[in-house]
């Protein structure tokens, strides 16, 4: 029977690699977005009776509860997989910082995944499933940049959440890991110019933007049998950046 | 009551306690059930699962009498 995973931010960009990369190892996957894109309806068309999709705004945490776990991802589904990719990014120097939009972006980036990996948990619960959950996070909260303190300290709130959890619900069989990808070149950081572009790959060692496919097979992998050791950890998918 | 006392009795089960003939609402969850934090979470998820009610969610729940308050029997 095939493996059923939640993953969040869908619709586009690594999320919706994530979802081809699942797909193609024959697991279920449960999408949440906003927006449904023609590119997710195209994966849609190629796994039909595989892919799901439900469009829910992230930013009301309090509406998960119904709108993700009583109408989508049943307790009559076994959920074996969380995947917490949906985040937006509020970028500007601290001194400029609005108080209601990094409230807004933590609803998005560490509020809402909290409930559902409360959620998520209780599923695995119910079926005593060895769950796997996977955040992605950023590697702005370990290789500061200009401009990103608000949002690097949304995603550093997940990783510390992750290992909390990894500690939490580990002697249950459930695993929580945290994928730190470097700059990549989607939706989330198109506002950057090619100057600003060139100096974040100058400071990796490949020199270039991190690989989408690279994240996504990563994450696969952390939701694997051949993971079953890892937990509590960051794994970096950045072309090693300095 | 009865689908509680089937609930409770699978969580024993479970950790190899003997099931028990009759639950009483003075009985508590903990001392008496010999439910741990994750067997109460289990309790929680099996119970909401049923009857669509979140027992921890406004607090916390001590006795079986409590848990029958907020299913409203």
């Amino acid at each position: 029977m095939s493996k059923n995973i939640l993953v969040t931010g869908c619709s586009r960009g690594v999320g919706l690699e994530i979802c081809r990369v699942l797909l193609r190892e024959g697991y279920n996957v449960y999408g949440i977005a906003r927006s449904y894109t023609d590119e997710f309806k195209v994966l849609e068309q190629e796994y039909i009776g595989h892919l799901f999709f439900k469009s829910i705004d992230l930013a009301d945490s309090g509406g998960v509860r119904k709108s993700v776990f009583k109408e989508f991802v049943t307790n009559d589904i076994l959920l074996d997989g969380y995947v917490n990719n949906a985040a937006v990014a509020y970028d500007d120097i601290v001194t400029n910082l609005n108080i209601d939009r990094l409230k807004a972006m933590y609803e998005v980036n560490v509020f809402t995944p909290m409930v559902i990996t409360k959620y998520a948990i209780r599923n695995m619960l119910l079926h005593k499933t060895r769950g796997s959950i996977v955040h992605i996070s950023s590697i702005s909260v370990h290789t500061g940049y200009k401009g990103l303190a608000m949002y690097a300290s949304s995603k550093g709130a997940i990783e510390a959440f992750s290992k909390d959890t990894a500690r939490e619900w580990g002697q249950l069989g459930i695993r929580s890991n945290v994928v730190v990808p470097g700059f990549m070149a989607t939706a989330m950081s198109a506002s950057l110019t090619e100057e600003q572009r060139a100096k974040i790959y100058a400071r990796t060692s490949l020199k270039a933007a991190t690989n989408v496919g690279s994240v996504a097979e990563t994450v696969a992998f952390l939701l694997s049998d051949k993971a079953c050791s890892i937990t509590g950890q960051n794994v970096y998918v950045d072309n090693g950046t300095i | 009551m009865e689908k509680l006392q089937l609930i409770i009795n699978s969580i024993r089960k479970g950790k190899n306690l003997p099931e028990l003939e009759d639950i009483t609402p003075e009985m508590n969850l903990r001392s008496d059930l010999e439910f741990t934090s994750f067997d109460l979470a289990e309790l929680t998820v099996k119970i909401e699962d049923e009857f669509d009610v979140d027992i921890f969610e406004d607090g916390l729940v001590n006795t079986i009498g409590e848990i029958i308050v907020k299913l409203g029997k």
